[in-house]
């Protein structure tokens, strides 16, 4: 079964391609291929209302039933189980304040489809996390994808999911424009919209530990130190 | 990757009094039965024997679910839990109760179509499930707490996405009226003393893994799409209670939402809006049960719809009530639906501002705080009613002593002050006096306890009181002949709603009649409420297809209370639904190609299975005059006006006579006896069933 899409040679070429904006150092030059940096912003993003989430998770059904052909919360790219009960700080921090067991808000976590510098892309050894148009998703190819959930120590929002099954991370592709969240929502709690940076809006969930490889950082070096 | 669509796979087994833990496959063993109540009742008929009494390590618990739970499927929240119950007088037989929440689907996460609980452990004990894995874990520490903190003590310890099944002081005290409960307000009746029996406190249960869809996955949204189109409120009822644009027509229904409506307790708060069926991203505002139940003023406390997995019907609701915690000290947010939404308010026949003011809600927030945190079960407010009958007949005061009678309140009680709660609520679930002890036990016990004839409580429709310690539950004044054949089936409450649901739907008559003549081949199937005409063969066949039908969903993981579909909110459809949603969605989430008439005759399996059951339970084969019988109100009328003229539910007994006969026609069944024949036995593959109780002399 796959995770997200498969593309075509000559597509994800095209999508690299544009992608690597920077190359390393020149003795390394030919001697491996240059590591991918996002640049592009996404077009698309997925915003969500706490106050109109009623608990269903039928988002995440539908993310991966029409996506991947099984019900699993798990592996949905809208996260909205972990935080249903109590709420994002769950019960380590003293009172329930969020969730059924609170106030009653479900907050529902999204991609944020990161601007570049993009976390769990930059994680990456394999370059497994590219661009794909029309939306310009930040997309796990499954062709390169290990299984290292090296990209899972990288979000700060936990947005990465590992599919066991296949042995593959996965994230939010934006299901190509028409996001099948979105479509799914009984109570209009999620809207799909024109990307804005929510990254210093909404507080990260967890310190990412992942570290950028010394070829991916010399790249940093290469654009910004001039 | 699992290897069926649909089914988890495995059914977990757990023996309590040796720490066994064993798994079996589902499809070997249990196919020909689903899931839910299909395996409960096989389990039962296979492993327990006849004479065991509830609360013995001989009787087990079975908690089901069926190859839709999990899935995206709409309304498949709910998990069936099958056990010989304790409230069922004068002989403990078989039955199920039914918890929503998200138990249900992080069980099949887990890897899992069922769990059966046997035998008693030494001490408290608690069940941990994590995918695929279970362990029996100390409960002593929880052994006494409610089910909150008891809950909340195992989410600390399995992480905040488990799901959580617990019993209160209730279970653990043995009452009969107990429950057990999960996700804060979702609950199975008569539960909790048999878990308590066992020492089981509670079973948590996590799971990271999927349920897969065998059909393929366009195909599969395309029919779960059709279903929500379907969908109307709760109740599926698919006309609104207030004129509405799109809307050709309105009544009153439980479909409430409606421009000018709002959850006020969100912040800000949200209009529930117009809710036009096409507009599948407005279908949680169609409900708001506090406000159909609670009145206009439950709207200003709303903070939001809640309920089950997988569900967009909200039937569940959250209310905000800040003048409870200064008032009463407890939580301003609390919630539940129908019985148990209502549980503290039904005690009372008054209140100070009317039965839909602020007080009742108050009354309501307390009961809920109290009741779903002790674990007590209400019988379908049968506890109520019998509470408010035999103190305004003085019966409690002759039966208890002095003494205790002098420790209630009662000027508070009658009064309709909600702290009279905090006094008997506690000591039901301590079992701590006669009264208290007494309510705990259930209807049946309670009348044999305190020497009342049974019949009394059969002759007044407002007591409401059916037969076997349990109540009525939509019969002759919602569905006329139908509702009392529906409501003679059963061991307890029927908790059948393929009948009411369609019944109350909201479509004018005339409507009604027309879909009524595509299923059950004559617009004659339905009358209006309280407008009935004498029996026909078609009510007997509605009949027969709301047994089947709720036996389905509660094997397939859907919701009866929701289901079936077969009336829509669509005039462009005029208002058909689709009479063959179970067999679609089963065929393609599993793989295993049903016809809707196929499906219909596993149904039929299973509800014969539980008719064996009760009859080799009850030890005799007479079930038309033992088991079926019907209570005197349903063939009165308060005003004394004759059956089938408008405006009473008043039946007749020739016609209720001709009835009963035609239901058992319908089922293949003896007509003399009410007992299903060793034809009807063989011809739904349940041979070894009409051979067992051949053996026993049980068969017509």
């Amino acid at each position: 079964m796959d995770v997200n899409h498969i593309f075509s040679r000559r597509e994800f070429l095209l999508v690299s391609g544009v992608m690597v904006v920077a190359v390393s150092a020149p003795q390394a030059w030919g001697a491996k291929e240059a590591p991918l940096i996002i640049m592009d912003q996404a077009k698309g993003l997925i915003i969500a209302d706490p106050t109109k989430c009623v608990g269903c998770r039928r988002c995440e059904l539908a993310c991966s039933e029409f996506n991947d052909g099984k019900a699993s919360p798990t592996i949905s790219r809208i996260k909205i189980s972990r935080n249903l009960n109590f709420g994002p700080k769950g019960l380590h921090t003293g009172q329930p304040g969020q969730g059924t067991w609170g106030n009653g808000l479900v907050i529902q976590d999204v991609c944020k489809q990161c601007p570049h510098p993009v976390p769990c892309a930059n994680a990456c050894p394999n370059d497994a996390i590219v661009v794909i148009p029309p939306t310009n998703a930040r997309v796990v190819d499954s062709n390169k994808c290990i299984g290292c959930k090296m990209c899972q120590k990288a979000c700060p929002w936990e947005m990465m999911s590992f599919d066991s099954d296949t042995n593959r991370a996965t994230k939010c592709f934006l299901c190509d424009g028409n996001p099948k969240c979105v479509e799914a929502c009984p109570a209009e709690a999620l809207s799909y919209v024109t990307w804005r940076d929510l990254t210093d809006k909404v507080p990260p969930r967890v310190v990412p530990t992942a570290v950028v490889s010394p070829d991916k950082a010399q790249t940093c070096n290469d654009c910004h130190m001039k | 990757m699992v290897k069926h669509g649909g089914w988890a796979g495995k059914v977990l087994r757990i023996d309590l009094s040796t720490g066994r833990i064993s798994t079996e496959d589902t499809i070997e063993k249990y196919k020909d039965y689903l899931g839910g109540t299909g395996i409960g009742y096989r389990v039962i008929w296979d492993e327990v024997p006849t004479g065991t009494k509830p609360f013995d390590p001989a009787n087990k618990i079975v908690f089901g679910v069926g190859p839709l739970a999990g899935t995206g499927a709409p309304c498949n929240g709910r998990i069936a839990v099958t056990t010989l119950w304790p409230t069922c007088w004068p002989k403990p037989l078989v039955a199920s109760g039914h918890m929503g929440g998200h138990f249900a689907a992080e069980l099949k996460y887990a890897g899992f179509d069922a769990v059966i609980i046997e035998g008693r452990a030494d001490s408290p004990v608690w069940l941990q499930v994590v995918d695929g894995k279970a362990e029996i874990k100390d409960a002593r520490h929880l052994w006494g707490q409610g089910i909150r903190r008891t809950t909340v003590d195992i989410n600390q310890q399995m992480g905040p996405e488990a799901s959580v099944a617990a019993i209160g002081q209730a279970g653990e005290n043995l009452v009969p009226m107990s429950v057990v409960i999960n996700s804060y307000s979702h609950s199975a009746g008569g539960i909790g003393g048999v878990m308590g029996s066992k020492n089981l406190k509670a079973i948590g249960v996590r799971g990271t893994g999927s349920v897969r869809i065998a059909g393929d996955k366009g195909e599969w949204e395309k029919v779960v799409k059709l279903h929500l189109s379907l969908l109307g409120s709760v109740n599926q009822h698919v006309v609104p209670n207030s004129p509405q644009p799109w809307a050709e027509y309105y009544s009153d229904t439980r479909w409430v939402g409606s421009k000018g409506r709002k959850w006020g307790s969100a912040n800000p708060n949200i209009d529930t809006g117009a809710c036009d069926p096409h507009n599948l991203n407005r279908i949680a505002y169609r409900t708001n049960n506090a406000a159909f139940f609670l009145g206009e003023k439950a709207w200003q406390y709303t903070v939001r719809g809640n309920g089950c997995s997988s569900c967009p019907i909200r039937c569940h609701t959250m209310l905000k009530v800040p003048s409870v915690s200064s008032k009463y000290g407890i939580p301003a947010v609390g919630q539940n639906t129908c019985v148990g939404l209502l549980f503290g308010r039904d005690f009372f026949k008054t209140f100070p501002d009317g039965p839909r003011g602020q007080t009742a809600i108050e009354a309501c927030m307390v009961g809920m705080h109290l009741a779903d945190d002790l674990g007590i079960w209400e019988n379908y407010g049968q506890m109520q009613r019998d509470f408010q009958q035999l103190y305004y007949s003085g019966t409690i005061k002759n039966k208890v002593g002095e003494d205790e009678f002098k420790s209630y309140s009662w000027d508070q009680y009658e009064k309709g002050d909600p702290t009279f709660l905090f006094e008997l609520l506690p000591r039901i679930a301590n079992k701590q006096d006669e009264l208290a002890t007494s309510l705990g036990l259930g209807t049946g016990y309670l009348l044999e306890r305190w020497d009342i004839p049974e019949r009394d409580w059969q002759q007044d429709q407002k007591i409401a009181y059916w037969k076997l310690g349990h109540p009525k539950h939509h019969s002759s004044e919602e569905a006329g002949q139908c509702g009392v054949i529906i409501n003679t089936q059963y061991n307890r409450d029927v908790q059948c709603h393929s009948h009411v649901n369609f019944i109350r739907n909201g479509l004018p008559l005339k409507v009604q009649k027309q879909l009524a003549a595509e299923i059950w081949g004559s617009s004659d199937a339905v009358d209006a409420v309280a407008a009935y005409s004498p029996m026909n063969i078609y009510k007997a066949k509605m009949a027969k297809w709301s047994l089947l039908r709720k036996e389905l969903h509660d094997s397939l993981s859907l919701c009866n209370w929701m289901g079936p579909w077969i009336a829509s909110p669509l005039k462009e459809r005029n208002y058909r639904g689709e009479d063959s949603i179970e067999s679609l969605l089963y065929s393609l989430a599993t793989g295993d190609k049903k016809s809707r008439e196929e499906l219909d005759e596993v149904a039929e399996r299973i509800f014969l299975l539980h008719r064996a059951l009760t009859i080799r339970d009850m030890g005799t084969k007479e079930m038309r005059t033992q088991h079926d019988t019907i209570p005197d109100w349903v063939f009165t009328d308060p005003a004394g006006k004759a059956p089938y003229t408008k405006g009473t539910n008043r039946m007749d007994r020739e016609d209720i006579k001709l009835a009963m006969d035609m239901y058992y026609e319908q089922m293949g069944w003896d007509k003399k006896s009410g007992s299903p024949t060793v034809a009807a036995y063989h011809r739904l593959g349940l041979g070894d069933v009409a051979d067992e109780l051949t053996k026993r002399r049980l068969v017509p």
